[in-house]
């Protein structure tokens, strides 16, 4: 085709997944995103500045998500920097250390500042999920237990959690599609208590057509 | 303080009582006329200190009937000839007679006293000083002393000095002149000590003063309380008295204490402390005190008959009192200086009641200036004079300066604040006499910190003067314009004002005043101003700001309700705190014009902090108010080009427009702090981006179910231009996004953040904010792309319509492939024309991969119709056609296009070549084997002209078919296509049993027709079988193929060919679309057992595992 970009993105569409990333100051944030999108670990990382972004293609089930990922930072001060970028989420990627027991009490006031900032409905499920990174640290440093995390989970209605690490590279790959399977869940589930077609959703159910059929073109290759 | 200055009035009043027979020894408060003949040089009761003790101004109208009198015996002894001579001596008279309100008869006898008056050659200077231990008198063991002067020659003229109030230890420094007569030696100063009692209490009437208005009001109250006085209601008590023969008194003159004695009383009343001295001439201190009389008379007669407004007299009297005032300066030898001295006092004074302007204080000012900072000119009285006056002007000036706050910046205001700052400007060239308060707490309750404060310097004063008017007026403001029970808008309403008004005044100040105090009295005051509201103001509005932004009401909009009722709360609450803000940084910005130098220590400095919550909320409605205008655009957009030269429409200019109004919000935010800045921009592009998706949206809903046509032979979308337009505008709003962001400040942001942070951190943000760029593009591209998903699709039902038929009907009289053809050209000539190559080029990709799609769906629809191979044919003629038409380059073509091709002209192949064209894909398959696990069969075969020779010479490694471990080998030889060769038998070995190693040796001819020998595609196949006992069940071993292309054509001998090693196969594949192709036609004979045999082909038995 005629330009670079055209190349770069297929004639059809992706289906664009906004995610945020909140959590305490160093928690490793930051890092989570830089491995999962360019699979670095950088030791002596800089704090963030307000916000960072990275587009990151991920394959799930034959079909191409592409994941817009915003890492805030999580220290007070950025508070009123980082909340508008809340608004529109399609994910919400709510994040601890697993050796600082301050940062997992403190997932529920992240969850609120989430849920009051980024509009969502009460009570319409969002597809959160939890994640306890620095897994790669010894027993002796590890502060909340896995039991811990399912509890408060359970508690909040979350379904999806994990423990990762940034470091080793350890189930991060694994925690984005797990987020992105959640939000197709809770997609799919919107979509079938949708009311039947008019002209619009007809097109709507086309697109999706479309979309499995180019994904069967590309699984040829 | 106004009113401490108002009661300090003066009164004169004229005592016409003229009645002296009411003279029985005991001296009244109201001196009457005591004597036909005045003399000229008339001391009167002077105060010297306490001129302005409220006590003795309602008494010192008892020295005007002298004061008369001299003026009458000056103006018949006129001095020189100037302006009094011409004016005539009746004018002067009535013009007196008016001023000092007297009646024709005391005019005419003071007048006659005045003619027989000789000037006399010695006066006895008398300084009445001080008493002490007086008796009480009254009830409250206190006494209300006055000292009443006469000698003993003559009774009826009697000295009178104020009244003390409340004292047994009475200071009066009073000064008076008593003419001698002849007969010295025998006479004697008698010198009495009153209490002073009065029936009714003048005090008690002098209060009402206050309630009087303007001069001549209370002048009449003067003179009800003189007559009062005058009508004896009241019982005044001797205290004591003393006798001093003049003969005592040295020529030098003498201060003595003498002892007050009584009647009947053996004890002492008390001393009184007096100094006497004698003169020929009119003692300074007195001509000066008349003058200062004379002056307050004519100037208060002057006010009154002439009625000029305030501020407005400006030192010139009429001809007749310039007159008057002239011949006592020189009758009275007074100096100019001493004249101006007095002008000064009297003008300060009468001032309090009546204001005169300023220029004139200036203009004597100027007289005094230079006297006053020399040394010795002036006498010492006087310069206390002076600051005692200056101290009476002074709050005057202060409250000009305090009515800049109170008052319109009008031309008369300003000409005050002018002439007042000349006045102090002149003051400030003056030295303030050691130990002299200028500044007295009870006329400057306001001034800060006393106790610790150094600097009583007028100009000091004057800052503080200046501060404590702003901070009181900002009291006020806030004070009157503060709700308390307002709700959040209205207290962003009430800062708002606030900071209005305080930018208004401090923008007055600089306008009118800043200039004038800094050339007059180098006081920056609009910079007092503003470090001292910008204080005030912070501490105001911080609290109100701050909880506002935490409080702010959510704006709760998705793409699809714009409706402006429901987010009224919030835009309100939001435009109002935008407003304020952008108002406190325009007087942030007025403060750095002010105050180069200092500004950056003002607290106001980070007010956008108190904001911090805001922005967010402002970005938000940036948003909002964008995706109004966005919609609204969209809808007023006619779809045409908005000019011949383009191919976009006006909503596409607008929504650029919209974007405009973005980066105006951010310029007029132009948000100071480095890290707010980057991740804010970081916000805008993203909203930014969101509204071009909106603008997407709202684009393609407006185009939707255009090219719709509908009629009775059929339903068809054609791609209109409209639809075009909405790409084209996409594409224009998608293309501007990028130059936007630059225009937004992003590359001065990463610079502030690589000084601020690291280099390597502003790296980062500029990464990141490239990234949300090249997204922002990505994701309205995206919105691009499914739009022309849209149009392609709404293309498809049309197309496959046209497909089908023109598969059914190709090779009849149908016209539908070129209706076909038509309707793609059509519409694709359109897209061409209309979109740029880009997306034309995304365009055909989609067209081909729709074509696909359909083609797919048509050929899954139709195998379970039993189409006849024509039908797949036609489809792939027409597409084949579509490709030679409409192709632009190789690379258009999708994968799945290719695929679907094949499809088709696989499925449009007659079953016979349907079959040979397996054995071709086998025959192609088998050439990559290259080891077999069946076995190898070897063999060659040559042509001779049409003779096809084939020799079979052996085999090996056959896998064992039978349970023996061994074969019953024969191989026959099909040659292919075989409906082409039926004439000819296939070519059979002998069978060799129970052997893996068979070796044939056999060789067949066979005479091919033309044709035959050179079929394209001919192929031998070598089928090598295990022979089943009975014949029916032979199994198959193995297979292998010798294309004809590869035979040679030669005469030589078969013998001299080189051995062909044949690798042995199986067919295994049953996916292949051949093979499905075949099995859709199951009801054909010829397709049935070919695949019966092939699947026998295939094979069961395991092949063995390969060595
Ligand atoms: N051991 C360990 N350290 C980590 C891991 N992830 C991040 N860190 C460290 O934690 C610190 C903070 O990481 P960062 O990503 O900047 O945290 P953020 O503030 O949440 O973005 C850094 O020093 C990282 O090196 C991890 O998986 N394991
Ligand atoms: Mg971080």
């Amino acid at each position: 085709m005629s330009s670079a970009r055209v190349n770069m993105r297929p004639s059809s569409k992706n289906t664009l997944l906004k995610v945020v990333i909140l959590g305490d100051g160093r928690v490793g944030k930051s890092c989570l995103m830089n491995r999962f999108v360019s699979n670095q670990f950088d030791e002596h990382s800089f704090h963030t500045i307000g916000v960072e972004f990275l587009n990151k293609d991920l394959n799930l089930d034959d079909c191409t998500y592409t994941l817009q990922i915003w890492d805030t930072a999580g220290q007070e001060r950025f508070r009123t920097l980082r909340t508008p970028f809340y608004r529109g989420s399609d994910i919400c990627m709510l994040t601890y250390a697993i050796d600082d027991k301050s940062t997992f009490s403190n997932l529920q006031m992240w969850k609120n500042e989430f849920l009051y900032y980024a509009d969502i409905k009460e009570n319409t499920p969002f597809p959160f999920i939890v994640v306890g990174n620095k897994s790669d640290l010894s027993s002796t440093e590890r502060e909340v237990s896995q039991v811990e995390m399912e509890t408060w989970c359970n508690e909040n209605g979350i379904t999806s959690y994990i423990e990762t690490s940034a470091k080793d590279a350890n189930n991060v790959q694994e925690a984005f599609r797990m987020a992105v399977r959640q939000w197709i869940k809770l997609e799919t589930r919107a979509d079938k208590n949708e009311i039947p077609f008019n002209d619009t959703v007809d097109l709507k159910t086309k697109h999706v057509e479309g979309r499995t059929s180019c994904c069967i073109g590309s699984g040829d290759e | 303080m106004l009113n401490s200055f108002r009661s300090q009035l003066e009164v004169y009043k004229i005592n016409k009582s003229n009645d002296n027979k009411n003279n029985n020894g005991t001296p009244q408060v109201v001196p009457r006329i005591r004597r036909r003949s005045l003399p000229r040089n008339n001391f009167r009761g002077v105060k010297k200190e306490e001129m302005q003790r409220q006590t003795s101004m309602y008494l010192a109208y008892m020295t005007i009937d002298e004061l008369y009198s001299e003026i009458l015996y000056e103006i018949l002894h006129n001095v020189g000839c100037d302006l009094s001579c011409e004016i005539g001596h009746t004018a002067l008279f009535s013009y007196i007679q008016d001023a000092f309100h007297v009646s024709n008869e005391y005019h005419q006898t003071q007048l006659n006293a005045a003619e027989d008056r000789e000037a006399p050659k010695i006066l006895l200077n008398v300084e009445v000083m001080e008493a002490k231990d007086l008796a009480p008198k009254d009830s409250n063991g206190l006494s209300d002393p006055f000292v009443t002067l006469y000698l003993s020659s003559n009774l009826s003229r009697k000295y009178n000095t104020s009244v003390k109030e409340c004292t047994l230890s009475p200071v009066w420094e009073e000064h008076f002149a008593l003419p001698l007569t002849e007969n010295v030696t025998d006479d004697s100063l008698c010198i009495e000590v009153w209490d002073f009692d009065p029936a009714e209490s003048v005090k008690e009437k002098f209060g009402k003063i206050f309630d009087v208005k303007g001069v001549k009001g209370v002048r009449k109250l003067m003179k009800e309380i003189a007559v009062t006085a005058a009508h004896g209601q009241h019982e005044n008590e001797l205290i004591g008295k003393a006798r001093v023969p003049l003969k005592t008194i040295p020529a030098a003159g003498m201060t003595m204490w003498y002892t007050l004695e009584k009647k009947n009383k053996d004890s002492r009343q008390g001393i009184l402390k007096v100094r006497l001295s004698y003169s020929s001439k009119k003692n300074t201190l007195v001509a000066e005190q008349e003058h200062r009389h004379l002056l307050r008379i004519l100037l208060l007669h002057e006010l009154e008959k002439s009625k000029v407004a305030p501020h407005w007299w400006c030192g010139s009297f009429s001809q007749q009192g310039e007159a008057i005032i002239t011949q006592h300066i020189i009758q009275s030898g007074l100096t100019p200086i001493e004249s101006a001295i007095c002008q000064w006092a009297i003008f300060t004074k009468v001032h309090r009641n009546h204001a005169l302007s300023f220029v004139l204080f200036s203009n004597i000012l100027d007289k005094l200036i230079k006297p006053l900072q020399s040394n010795n000119t002036i006498s010492p009285e006087d310069t206390r004079l002076f600051w005692e006056s200056t101290k009476n002007l002074l709050p005057y000036c202060f409250s000009v300066i305090r009515k800049i706050k109170k008052k319109q910046a009008d031309k008369v205001l300003v000409k005050n604040v002018n002439e007042v700052l000349t006045i102090i400007s002149k003051l400030l060239m003056l030295d303030v006499p050691n130990g002299f308060d200028l500044f007295p707490e009870t006329l400057y309750p306001w001034i800060s910190n006393r106790e610790e404060r150094s600097d009583f310097s007028i100009k000091s004063i004057l800052i503080d003067a200046i501060i404590v008017s702003a901070s009181g007026w900002f009291d006020y403001i806030v004070e009157n314009n503060n709700k308390s029970d307002s709700n959040e808008i209205a207290k962003l309403q009430f800062v708002s004002q606030i900071m209005n008004l305080v930018r208004c005044d401090v923008q007055k100040a600089v306008e009118f005043f800043d200039k004038i105090f800094q050339q007059k009295v180098g006081i920056a005051y609009a910079k007092e101003l503003y470090v001292c509201y910008q204080q005030k103001f912070s501490e105001v509005a911080q609290e109100i700001v701050e909880n506002m932004c935490k409080s702010l009401k959510k704006l709760n909009f998705t793409g699809n309700t714009l409706n402006e009722e429901s987010h009224k709360e919030p835009l309100a609450e939001g435009m109002k705190l935008f407003e304020l803000y952008l108002g406190i940084k325009r007087f942030v910005l007025l403060g750095k014009g002010i105050c180069p130098v200092d500004c950056d220590s003002f607290y106001i400095n980070n007010f956008y902090k108190w904001f911090h919550g805001g922005v967010a909320q402002w970005l938000e409605i940036a948003v909002y108010k964008a995706q109004q205008r966005i919609e609204k655009a969209v809808e007023l957009d006619e779809l045409i080009p908005v000019d011949a030269s383009v191919k976009y429409s006006s909503s596409a200019v607008d929504t650029l427009s919209i974007y405009y109004t973005v980066k105006v919000f951010w310029q007029q935010l132009s948000w100071p702090d480095v890290e707010g800045c980057y991740t804010f921009i970081a916000k805008m592009i993203d909203d930014i981006c969101r509204c071009g998706v909106f603008y997407a949206q709202r684009m393609s809903q407006r185009v939707d179910g255009m090219g719709e046509i509908e009629n009775v032979y059929e339903n068809r979308f054609e791609v209109t231009n409209e639809w075009c337009l909405a790409i084209n505008n996409i594409e224009y709003v998608s293309q501007a996004l990028k130059p936007f962001t630059t225009e937004l400040g992003m590359t001065e942001v990463i610079e502030k953040m690589t000084d601020l942070k690291s280099p390597l951190e502003a790296q980062r943000c500029q990464q990141t904010l490239n990234n949300v760029i090249d997204n922002a593009i990505d994701t309205v591209n995206n919105e691009i792309i499914e739009l022309l998903e849209t149009v392609i699709s709404k293309m498809a039902p049309a197309m496959k319509r046209l497909l089908i038929e023109g598969a059914e009907l190709f090779n009849q009289d149908s016209n539908s492939v070129d209706r076909l053809m038509m309707y793609v050209d059509t519409n694709l000539s359109t897209l061409n024309r209309e979109l740029n190559e880009e997306n034309f080029n995304r365009v055909i990709f989609m067209v081909w991969e729709q074509l696909t799609k359909i083609l797919i769906d048509i050929i899954e629809t139709n195998l379970e119709k039993r189409r006849p191979p024509s039908f797949y044919a036609n489809l792939h003629k027409t597409l084949n056609l579509m490709l030679g038409s409409f192709k632009t380059s190789d690379e258009t073509t999708c994968d799945g296009l290719s695929q679907t091709e094949e499809i088709l002209r696989i499925y449009g192949l007659e079953t016979n070549d349907l079959i040979h064209q397996v054995h071709l894909d086998l025959y192609d398959e088998y050439k990559k084997l290259n080891e077999s696990p069946y076995g190898i069969l070897t063999a060659r075969a040559k042509f001779q002209g049409n003779n096809l020779h084939i020799e079979i010479l052996n085999a090996k490694i056959l896998i064992a078919m039978d349970s023996n471990g061994l074969c019953d080998t024969f191989v026959r030889v099909h040659i292919m296509p075989e409906e082409k060769f039926r004439n000819h038998e296939q070519p059979k070995t002998k069978t060799h049993n129970k052997n893996l190693v068979p070796l044939f040796d056999e060789t067949f001819e066979l005479t091919l027709t033309d044709e035959q020998r050179f079929m394209d595609n001919g192929l031998l196949l070598f089928s090598v079988k295990d022979k089943d006992l009975l014949g029916y069940n032979n199994k198959h071993v193995g297979e292998a193929f010798i294309h004809f292309k590869d035979i040679p054509d030669t005469e030589d001998p078969l013998s001299s060919l080189p051995q062909v090693h044949l690798e042995l196969a199986r067919p295994t594949n049953l996916d292949a679309i051949t093979i499905k192709a075949l099995e859709h036609r199951q009801g054909e004979k010829l397709a049935k057992e070919f695949l019966k045999k092939f699947k026998q082909r295939m094979g069961t038995n395991q092949p063995r595992i390969s060595m």
